[in-house]
């Protein structure tokens, strides 16, 4: 391999990881955009909801990565495996907010985010305990396909990770900006109280905020899986973390800023690794969400909330 | 003549007087062995498979009345943590701690790694408690250049049934320059003690066998995207890629160095060795890994033909060689205990230690015994290859870890 072929080699490893990270840098976006509230229960939602993906591909009898499937069965095992993981996810973030964060409602300072580090370790021992402690085999029933692009090679499960990823968020981006529901999410983001008094149901905001972050931390969790073939509980701690970095990083509260922080943080991950060495990763990745922190909180394209001092 | 009992149950004045003192008799001859291990975490299977080794032998003591009369209690407690999702250093000195803070404990087993064994070492010296480990193969905790900082009290109290690094490592190397004939090398840890100490050794003798070491990069065993690091191995081609550290972090070097260059030539350390690896790596990702263990490979012994059937029997799944060397640790221990109960001094942690460290006990390894700090006198690194065979369940350890032959020790 020459070098072009390496750096574009780390590119394409980068862009599939920034765009995992950017769908689940929407989760904390999302919920941060309406509540102002940091969503640590979010890293193990994503965790969580790579069992239910694996659960929803064992469904058909698949089992590591020798049954694989073509053509229209492999389309349908997809998008049945897609929409079970993302309404299993959705679900169990409607019922953390119902249940762990509702009644918190109201309440200043930080005893929502506490609850949701509590939460998060609700459910990342609900999974140690009934799954085990194992690493789990991830079935993945995708033909290895890959194209050489320039001496590097495009595999078709990257493909798959962008294509979904992109979709995803191009569907987010217009139901956040053309739809009711969106329109009334954004102007709760802006006021609340405000958007209270014009008769828009908060309530239903949130809820709204919540089942869509989470959906996209299971499409998250579903594109991990299949990526690495890989599922562990341990899985939400340091992608979450570093989502959390991107959504910082892109500006916490901005739904374009979660997806450029995400596909940055993936790059610099990759081509981090490649330049220096991969010890370092962790170090330059929370150096910038501190750098990012002390001179411009707002990020790369967050705006300073005008109605809170 | 009548038994004891029997007389006993006929005279019940003098079966009340002696059932008192069978009891009281009973509360002397009992003690205690901590058993430490990660049962929490990526290791968990493993470190399951290894105590089940050393139960069989204290469950069979019991069973026959105890060793030298002694029935043998466990105490078992798990290093594992949820948040370090593996063995936690933290947790084993706080295990350390409650086994010397207990009289009853007057010996362990443990722990299956060395970063727990470096937290732990210091506190079992100062609390003169002996354990055994079966696995943890680090060698500065038993390096007399580092008695300070592991057995401040002086005495080795740190005992093994394996050999160390200082031989795993570089008789891996010489193996794979020898027999697999490579000319250049990626090593790869997973910023663990044991980890760490094995890649280093590894890497001294590999450069001594002038193997070109083309990097050595330390991985974050939590972190699940090694593609970058992986990535930039493809692009430097390395004859081979070598691996130390255990099942967390190897899971994932495991299946994502077989998508980015399947036919690397892949070796690791003890820490490749086992069910988690078959089972979190899968086939084909782990088809042709090489993996090492610091011992002799226990299993092709006919004498373990018993073991292996009993084992199987009792847990119904098969052992490993660790399950081995755990049962032989306990095997030393209970030697120990009744090589006391004869001499008639009393069993505490004193008399344990001084008899194990004198052990010549009949395993299934033949003789064990320890050199002055503790470790096994016998140091043979043994070679296994993943070889898949699908007549056997893929994480049968026994089965799908196919032997190749004993590492050359280093001339």
């Amino acid at each position: 391999m020459g070098w072009e072929a390496v750096y574009l080699q780390q590119v394409i490893n980068g862009l599939s990881l920034g765009a995992m990270y950017a769908l689940l840098a929407l989760g904390f976006t999302l919920v941060y955009g309406i509540l102002e509230l940091i969503n640590f229960a979010h890293f193990n939602v994503f965790m969580i909801s790579s069992f239910i993906g694996m659960m929803a591909l064992e469904l058909f009898g698949l089992s590591g990565q020798t049954h694989v499937l073509t053509g229209l069965p492999l389309a349908g095992v997809m998008i049945f495996a897609f929409i079970a993981t993302m309404l299993g996810a959705g679900v169990i973030g409607v019922v953390i907010e119902r249940f762990a964060l509702r009644p918190l409602r109201g309440i200043p300072g930080t005893v929502g985010m506490i609850t949701t580090i509590g939460v998060s370790y609700i459910l990342f021992n609900i999974v140690l305990l009934t799954e085990g402690a194992g690493s789990f085999n991830f079935p993945n029933p995708m033909p290895r396909v890959s194209w050489p692009i320039g001496g590097a090679t495009l595999e078709l499960r990257e493909l798959l990770i962008w294509g979904v990823a992109l979709v995803l968020m191009v569907a987010l981006h217009l139901f956040v900006n053309k739809t009711r529901l969106g329109k009334a999410m954004r102007a709760t983001a802006q006021d609340s109280e405000a958007a209270r008094m014009m008769g828009v149901d908060v309530d239903r905001v949130i809820v709204m905020a919540f089942f869509l972050g989470s959906a996209l931390a299971g499409a998250a969790a579903l594109i991990f899986g299949l990526y690495y073939n890989y599922t562990s509980f341990i899985i939400g701690y340091t992608a979450g973390l570093r989502a959390f970095t991107a959504a910082v990083l892109g500006g916490i509260g901005s739904v374009t800023g979660a997806m450029v922080g995400g596909i940055i943080i993936g790059l610099i991950e990759a081509l981090g690794g490649q330049l220096i060495a991969v010890r370092w990763t962790d170090v330059i990745i929370f150096s910038i969400l501190v750098l990012v922190l002390v001179f411009a909180p707002t990020g790369l394209m967050g705006r300073a909330n005008p109605t809170k001092s | 003549m009548l038994s004891r009992r029997a007389l006993i149950a006929q005279l019940p004045v003098v079966g009340l007087a002696g059932s008192y003192a069978i009891r009281a008799f009973a509360a002397d001859k009992t003690v205690t062995i901590g058993i430490n291990l990660p049962f929490t975490g990526a290791d968990a299977h493993d470190a399951q498979l290894i105590k089940e080794g050393a139960m069989l032998a204290f469950d069979d003591a019991n069973a026959k009345g105890g060793a030298g009369g002694y029935k043998i209690n466990v105490m078992q407690l798990d290093d594992g943590t949820a948040t370090a999702g593996q063995y936690d250093p933290a947790q084993a000195a706080t295990n350390a701690r409650k086994m010397v803070a207990d009289d009853s404990v007057v010996a362990a087993i443990g722990p299956q790694m060395s970063g727990s064994g470096k937290a732990m070492a210091p506190i079992l010296s100062q609390g003169n408690l002996a354990t055994i480990t079966p696995s943890s193969t680090n060698p500065d905790i038993t390096d007399p250049k580092f008695a300070s900082t592991y057995m401040p009290a002086g005495k080795a109290i740190y005992f093994r049934t394996v050999t160390t690094d200082a031989f795993q490592g570089p008789n891996m190397a010489n193996y794979m320059a020898d027999t697999l004939k490579i000319k250049s090398v990626y090593i790869l840890d997973d910023s663990g003690a044991y980890g760490v100490g094995l890649a280093n050794a590894y890497e001294a003798q590999a450069k001594k066998r002038g193997i070109n070491v083309m990097g050595h990069d330390q991985l974050d065993p939590k972190e699940a995207d090694y593609t970058t690091i992986l990535t930039k191995i493809k692009s430097m081609n390395p004859d081979a890629l070598y691996y130390g550290g255990v099942a967390q972090a190897g899971v994932k070097v495991v299946k994502q160095s077989y998508d980015i260059m399947p036919k690397m030539i892949r070796a690791g350390g003890d820490g490749v060795y086992g069910a988690e690896i078959l089972k979190g790596g899968g086939f084909p990702a782990a088809e042709g890994l090489y993996a090492t263990i610091a011992a002799p490979d226990l299993l092709a012994n006919p004498d373990a033909e018993s073991f292996i059937k009993a084992f199987a029997a009792k847990y119904g799944e098969q052992p490993e060689n660790y399950s081995i060397t755990a049962y032989d640790a306990a095997l030393v221990i209970i030697d120990a205990i009744e090589r006391i109960a004869k001499s008639g001094k009393p069993v505490d942690r004193n008399s344990m230690r001084d008899a194990i460290q004198d052990s010549h006990a009949k395993t299934l390894q033949g003789a064990v015994s320890f050199d002055k700090n503790g470790d096994i006198t016998s140091r043979v690194v043994s070679v296994f290859q993943i070889t898949h065979d699908p007549k056997f369940p893929d994480d049968d350890v026994l089965h799908q870890y196919k032997y190749i032959g004993v590492a050359p020790a280093t001339a």
